[in-house]
């Protein structure tokens, strides 16, 4: 799947949706996921875009079909989904930190000061 | 089997043509949004399909029939346009209850909630309602009917946007218990496009995209960036659209590019983003932004 900036299209939202709610552990190992036609209800969209977004997390093995009960959390989807948010999602988030800082004509040490900085005023 | 069959099917009207050969499927039980620009047969496809005009050449089948002057397909078919005309003598609560009687499906419960619902007293006579409720009790119609091909045309005309939210919501309800195929025409696509699963669009008497609504979306990308930037970067791309607003250029290209050549791009300072199907649609139609631009500046200059 391609990275875009800007508004994703909604399946891509509703599996992104469904992903969080695992990492969260909103949907834990082996609970039922919604269907696609809950889905479509809760979202207010097509059944059949729903789906699409079910098929994502199916195709990444991150939630499995029992036949004729739906479809359930696999016990490594956390684990799979961790891995993948800090290899992808953050590593570009990362990409962009560093475009923004170079425009800006930042330092590596001006940059992570600033990190420490706004952790600080977290902690 | 699809609901509905063209094949090489013409309309014209004397020596206007209309439709011209045009070849395609609608699935069953999916919901299409048929979309074009004004003037490009949109309403006439739909007639001919609901089998009050007869096509012109070629082989059109509706339900397995051929719907001018079929019994079949006139039960199993409703048309909804703002057009529509009912009997005067008629009270809103009397053509529900002809609706009754006439339509296998009907559901005569939920057309009275929706009525109630959208404040339309069944006292009312249909010719005394202003645009917008005419619009909100044909809809109402469309629903309750629950016909096997169920086809509005411009259906949100005069709606205002809360009666328009809620048609789009209870059309979803209604469809998610009752699957049925329903073919919609608006002009205002991005008010809908999450609700269409399937996306005909109709283009100078031909169909000029046909497909699933996802596949619309992933169609195309949007580039933004100073236009000597773009120029540098993105020249080799098959370029759809080109429009400006301000200093910022906007590129709508064929979504063919691999995740490295995106970074290339990002890191040159162009903001890729995606196209909604809406977008897409208006890009392909030449509707966006700065069209008609064109018309004044070729003024300026003679």
């Amino acid at each position: 799947m391609l990275e875009m900036d800007g508004e994703k299209p909604i399946y891509i939202q509703i599996a992104e949706w469904l992903e969080t709610e695992i990492i969260e552990g909103t949907l834990q190992a082996d609970d039922k996921v919604y269907s696609q036609y809950q889905l479509a209800d809760l979202f207010n969209i097509n059944p059949a875009t729903a789906g699409k977004g079910l098929t994502i997390l199916l195709d990444a093995e991150l939630i499995y079909k029992k036949r004729g009960l739906g479809t359930f959390v696999s016990a490594d989807a956390r684990e799979k989904l961790l891995t993948k948010r800090k290899g992808g999602r953050l590593s570009r988030l990362v990409q962009e930190l560093l475009n923004e800082a170079a425009l800006l004509g930042l330092q590596e040490e001006q940059l992570i000061e600033l990190i420490r900085a706004e952790r600080k005023e977290r902690s | 089997m699809p609901a509905i069959t063209l094949k090489n099917v013409t309309k014209s009207y004397r020596s206007i043509t209309v439709l011209n050969q045009l070849n395609l499927e609608i699935r069953e039980n999916v919901i299409t949004g048929l979309v074009g620009r004004n003037g490009v047969g949109k309403t006439t496809l739909m007639k001919m399909v609901a089998g009050f005009i007869k096509e012109s050449d070629g082989e059109l089948r509706v339900l397995g029939e051929r719907p001018f002057n079929s019994l079949k397909v006139s039960a199993n078919m409703i048309f909804i346009d703002d057009m529509m005309g009912f009997p005067d003598a008629l009270t809103l609560g009397d053509l529900l209850t002809e609706c009754d009687r006439f339509y296998e499906n009907w559901d005569q419960d939920l057309a009275m909630r929706l009525l109630k619902y959208f404040k339309l007293p069944l006292s009312l006579n249909h010719r005394v309602l202003s645009k917008g409720k005419r619009s909100t009790f044909n809809a109402v119609v469309g629903i309750a009917t629950r016909c096997p091909l169920t086809m509005f045309d411009e259906p949100i005309t005069g709606m205002d946007a809360g009666a328009r939210r809620d048609f789009y919501r209870a059309l979803l309800k209604d469809y998610l218990a009752h699957p049925r195929t329903i073919l919609l025409s608006s002009h205002h696509m991005e008010e809908m496009e999450d609700l269409l699963e399937d996306i005909l669009l109709i283009d100078g008497k031909d169909s000029a995209f046909h497909g699933s609504i996802t596949e619309l979306q992933e169609k195309f990308i949007s580039l933004q960036g100073k236009e000597n930037v773009l120029k540098q970067y993105a020249n080799r791309y098959a370029v759809i659209h080109k429009s400006s607003a301000g200093p910022l250029t906007e590129w709508i290209v064929d979504n063919d590019h691999t995740n490295l050549e995106l970074t290339e791009l990002k890191q040159a300072g162009i903001r890729v983003s995606a196209v909604s199907a809406s977008e897409a649609y208006l890009a392909m139609t030449g509707q966006t932004r700065g069209g008609v631009d064109d018309v004044f500046d070729a003024m300026e200059r003679e």
